[in-house]
């Protein structure tokens, strides 16, 4: 234990010191792990994406013209005989992990996070014991920055081939080195066509005060100011201060309209008490089967699309279990099931084959080419985030 | 006593038990919800409960935070009682002052300060990346407070010649102490010791933060379903939850283990507060 | 006499250790975090400690929401003792041989868990909800009222949480009172009423006491009622906190916060406790 100092404080420094010294880690690494995962890293290829758009350069070591069934790996070393998943409760096929289990024969402990960030701030110590987990496409940049994730060994993942051609490089993620997408969905809006009998297309219903307090915005601060910020005709990922103020300055406006901001954008479409609620498609589409007067719109000015994928954490116990477990979900047959059973659309191109009918022809879930075009992907902003950070403090604290 | 029995009171009383009651009446009714959803009464079935008996990841939840509630109860209880009659007698100005404060802090703390600053302490010094035991050790820790500042209530209006005079009478400190103390504090500690169940059963923040591999716990399972949808499957949990305790508490009651306070201590009239 | 102080020393000192161990030194732990400042990446700097960020928590845009939140703790304390008092009253005097079952029946909602009894509470309260639909039905309202989302489903959300935090040390202390001493008090005040204001009634208040803080301060922590049951105007300051610190990442800040609110919660708690005492106790 560390000696208390003259003035009573702990000698953290001390104590980091022999950590240090233990672990054989720069310090640098150290104050990395101390505490949460943040943003900015490959600042290369995010102002790239920025500046030329995403525009996909076929990865030499995976993708195929034509995607093909389940390609069997490669004789690879031994797996190790356990596994350790962390992810949401229920977001995966109901017979994913015990059909993985019964094939390959290694025991998978399935833990859930009751929130994202809960996941972000464990595996913020570099050391949580997981092997693999779900992260938001945004944040894989800040994960690689801090080293909270390993490089993927794509020799072991031929059922990336089975991957669309537009997941095959995403931005966030460059050839997918370190992650593999997992689902992806769009942000627009619901609302009930029972109440409000006319044809929306536009954000701007979402400020309109004949819906005064039968309307909800979501409470994360990207999506939110993402809308106020294509209203405006600016980027969704601008960092400058000017524009960021106008946006808060648009949703100032609209706060004393809104019944709340909230993070249960199903429940609230569903019970009714919402009318018109800023909120993920797949959510929509859920909503949609309580309530079969919900109708979901990308609006004309422009859309939101999201994703997430599978991480290999640093320090995995398992990565060969791992990397096993990623090539399975990339299978053409249990990636379909795994959008049959959540209702969240995957990149995987295969799957379509054995996906649910209903499901690729719900524009909700799966929206066409038109409509895809006019969406933009949230990215990783690194310190500016914070110019994000303090307004929406702003917008929530203040009056 | 029985001349001056307020009706009202007792109005009142089923009013109270009916406000008390009256979500988990309605958690209860849709358990039997035939939708995926809490939210909209569609109409009745009992698949929920044979579904719930399949959910490994739920039942094992289940287990873990009643492995976790139960040494933390304990724990808390034992140390939590101790405090607060040591706190009870020792009431000269310093030494109480920061027993108060000190006491007081993991309360006001807010949770996730609490939580964060656990995970680093654990992750840091003993390399520890949660656990069953560590969970409890969290546990205990917020929850002992609640323990101590009730029983401190009870030990305050004690008189301490009770103690004394069993000490007189030949008693060892000890058996004085068990014997008389103990006895005097039971209705504190039980309901120190409820709270305290309460407060481990249902905690959600530290708990996240402390739990690692294999440790989820039931309030992480049901938030953590909170973003696609809470399945009457928690109600049906909650409702067995709630009717195994409430068998145990009619088994408990028959058999005459749970009897009111029969041993009540008579204060000297003149005994006031202090 | 010293003995018997070396024996109530002993009395606390295992429970005293355990929070100095588990509770103080992660404290100090995050302490230390809170003098700090953010990376780039949202981990935390050590290089540069200093009280900038307590400064920053002092800005005024914060004072709604802390104003929020002493407004519902406040709410939610007051109510909870009013309703509770009686209650732990009918259990202590007229419970006879099933007090105790009394109680644990009292406790036993709060075994389930919190999120489903606030659902269940959305669905009480909500536009299409129970309540509503009792007040269509009977044909006393032509449009659902807003029920959910606002300042009363808080406090109402609140003052149920904290029910039994109050009812339990109340009954402790109501338990204690004698039964001859609220008999001879009513005759000699010849009316309940006198009897209860002037004996009962000091009797009790270190249950009072006891009742107010296990509820007051962990209702200034609570953001999840407010945030459920709450609308967009209804933030509060631990809501803010829990934001900064999983949200935004800013682990120093939010320290920084959660430590002033600590502060302030303390300063004011301890002092009312010796003013009462003071007064009270005498």
């Amino acid at each position: 234990m560390s000696r208390p100092r003259r003035d009573g404080a702990p000698d953290m420094e001390g104590a980091l010191a022999r950590y240090l010294i233990e672990r054989r880690m720069s310090r640098r690494q150290v104050l990395g792990r101390m505490a949460t995962l943040g943003a900015a890293a490959a600042v290369g290829s995010v102002a790239a994406a920025c500046t030329t758009g995403a525009t996909a350069e076929p990865e030499p070591s995976g993708a195929s013209a034509a995607p093909s069934g389940s390609p069997a790996p490669t004789p690879q070393p031994t797996p190790e005989s356990e596994l350790y998943v962390y992810n949401y409760a229920d977001y995966i096929g109901e017979d994913t992990i015990p059909s993985f289990e019964e094939k390959y024969g290694i025991k998978v402990t399935y833990d859930f996070f009751d929130t994202y960030e809960t996941m972000t701030a464990k595996i913020a110590t570099g050391d949580s014991g997981y092997d693999v987990t779900f992260a938001t496409g945004v944040d894989v940049p800040g994960f690689l920055a801090r080293e909270l994730v390993q490089p993927l060994d794509l020799s072991q993942i031929p059922n990336v081939v089975n991957l669309a051609p537009e997941w095959q490089d995403p931005a966030y993620d460059p050839g997918n080195q370190h992650s593999m997408p997992y689902m992806w969905w769009t942000t627009g809006y619901g609302y009930d066509t029972e109440k409000i009998p006319e044809e929306l297309t536009s954000w701007a219903a979402l400020w309109d005060s004949r819906w005064k307090g039968k309307m909800a915005m979501l409470d994360d601060y990207r999506e939110t100011f993402a809308v106020a910020l294509i209203r405006l005709g600016y980027s969704i990922n601008t960092t400058s201060d000017s524009e960021l103020d106008e946006a808060l300055a648009l949703l100032q406006e609209q706060k004393p309209l809104l019944r709340k901001y909230t993070a249960d954008d199903i429940g609230d479409l569903s019970s009714g008490d919402v009318w018109l609620c800023h909120a993920w498609g797949a959510d929509v589409s859920q909503a949609a089967t309580e309530r079969e007067s919900l109708a979901y719109v990308i609006p004309e000015e422009g859309g939101i699309r999201g994703s997430d994928a599978m991480v290999l954490l640093a320090n995995a116990p398992h990565p060969i279990a791992a990397h096993l477990f990623i090539n399975y979900m990339l299978d053409a047959e249990v990636s379909a099931a795994n959008t049959n059973y959540i209702y969240y659309m995957g990149p995987n191109e295969a799957a379509k084959a054995y996906i649910d009918p209903a499901i690729l022809e719900d524009p909700t879930l799966n929206p066409d080419k038109a409509a895809i075009d006019k969406l933009q992907e949230i990215l990783d902003l690194g310190p500016d985030l914070e110019k994000y950070q303090t307004r929406w403090t702003t917008l929530r604290a203040g009056a | 006593m029985r001349r001056d029995r307020n009706p009202l009171l007792t109005v009142y009383a089923w009013l109270v038990y009916g406000f008390l009651f009256a979500p988990i009446v309605v958690l209860i009714l849709f358990s039997f919800n035939d939708s995926k959803r809490n939210f909209i009464w569609r109409g009745f079935t009992l698949k929920w409960y044979p579904t719930l008996f399949a959910n490994d990841a739920l039942l094992n939840a289940l287990v873990v935070t009643l492995e976790v509630a139960l040494i933390a109860v304990v724990i808390t209880t034992i140390l939590g009682t101790l405090l607060g009659l040591g706190l009870a007698r020792l009431r000269s100005g310093a030494a109480g002052s920061v027993s108060d404060t000190m006491i007081i802090l993991p309360m006001v703390a807010p949770e996730v300060v609490i939580g964060i600053s656990l995970l680093i302490f654990f992750a840091l010094l003993f390399d520890a990346h949660g656990s069953v035991l560590q969970i409890s050790i969290a546990h205990v820790a917020f929850s002992i407070s609640y323990v101590a500042i009730i029983v401190r209530a009870r030990a305050l209006s004690l008189d301490p010649r009770m103690e004394e005079a069993a000490r007189d009478l030949g008693a060892s400190a000890l058996g004085a102490f068990w014997h008389v103390t103990v006895p005097l504090l039971a209705p504190a500690v039980g309901a120190g010791a409820m709270i305290a169940f309460a407060l481990s059963f249902d905690d959600l923040i530290i708990t996240s933060f402390n739990a690692g591999v294999g440790s989820s716990t039931l309030p992480l399972y049901i938030y953590s379903r909170i973003r696609f949808g809470v399945t009457p499957e928690i109600n049906a949990i909650s409702t067995i939850v709630v009717a195994v305790t409430a068998l145990l508490l009619l088994i408990g009651w028959r058999v005459g283990v749970i009897r009111a306070g029969a041993r009540r201590s008579r204060p000297t009239p003149a005994a006031g507060i202090v | 006499m010293s003995s018997r102080r070396v024996g109530d020393l002993a009395l606390f000192m295992p429970g005293m250790g355990w929070l100095a161990v588990f509770f103080v030194v992660p404290l100090i732990m995050i302490f230390v975090v809170s003098l700090g400042s953010r990376d780039a990446y949202g981990g935390v700097v050590l290089d540069r400690l200093s009280f900038d960020n307590y400064l920053r928590a002092l800005a005024p845009a914060f004072l709604p929401t802390a104003l929020n939140s002493v407004k519902y703790a406040t709410a939610t304390t007051i109510l909870a003792i009013l309703v509770s008092y009686p209650i732990a009253y009918w259990i202590s005097r007229y419970g006879g041989r099933h007090k105790v079952l009394l109680l644990v029946l009292v406790m036993l909602p709060f075994w389930t868990s919190w999120v489903i009894r606030t659902y269940a509470w959305m669905i009480i309260l909500r536009d299409n909800g129970v309540i509503n639909g009792i007040l269509g039905g009977l044909g006393l309202t032509s449009e659902p009222i807003m029920l959910l989302n606002t300042d009363l489903a808080v406090i109402l959300g609140m003052t149920y949480g904290f029910l039994p935090f109050a009812i339990l040390p109340l009954y402790v202390a109501i338990d204690r009172v004698d039964e001859a001493v609220v008999a001879a008090a009513r005759d000699l005040y010849s009316s309940g009423r006198g009897a209860f204001l002037h004996v009962t009634l000091p009797l009790t208040m270190p249950g009072v006491i006891a009742a107010a803080i296990l509820t007051f301060i962990p209702a200034i922590g609570d953001f999840v009622t407010p945030d459920l049951l709450g609308g967009a105007q209804t933030i509060t300051i631990a809501k803010v906190i829990q934001t900064l610190f999983l949200t935004d990442k800013n682990w120093a800040y939010g320290a920084a916060l959660g430590f002033m609110l600590m502060v302030v919660t303390v300063v004011v708690t301890v002092g009312t406790l010796r003013v009462l005492r003071r007064e009270v106790i005498g």
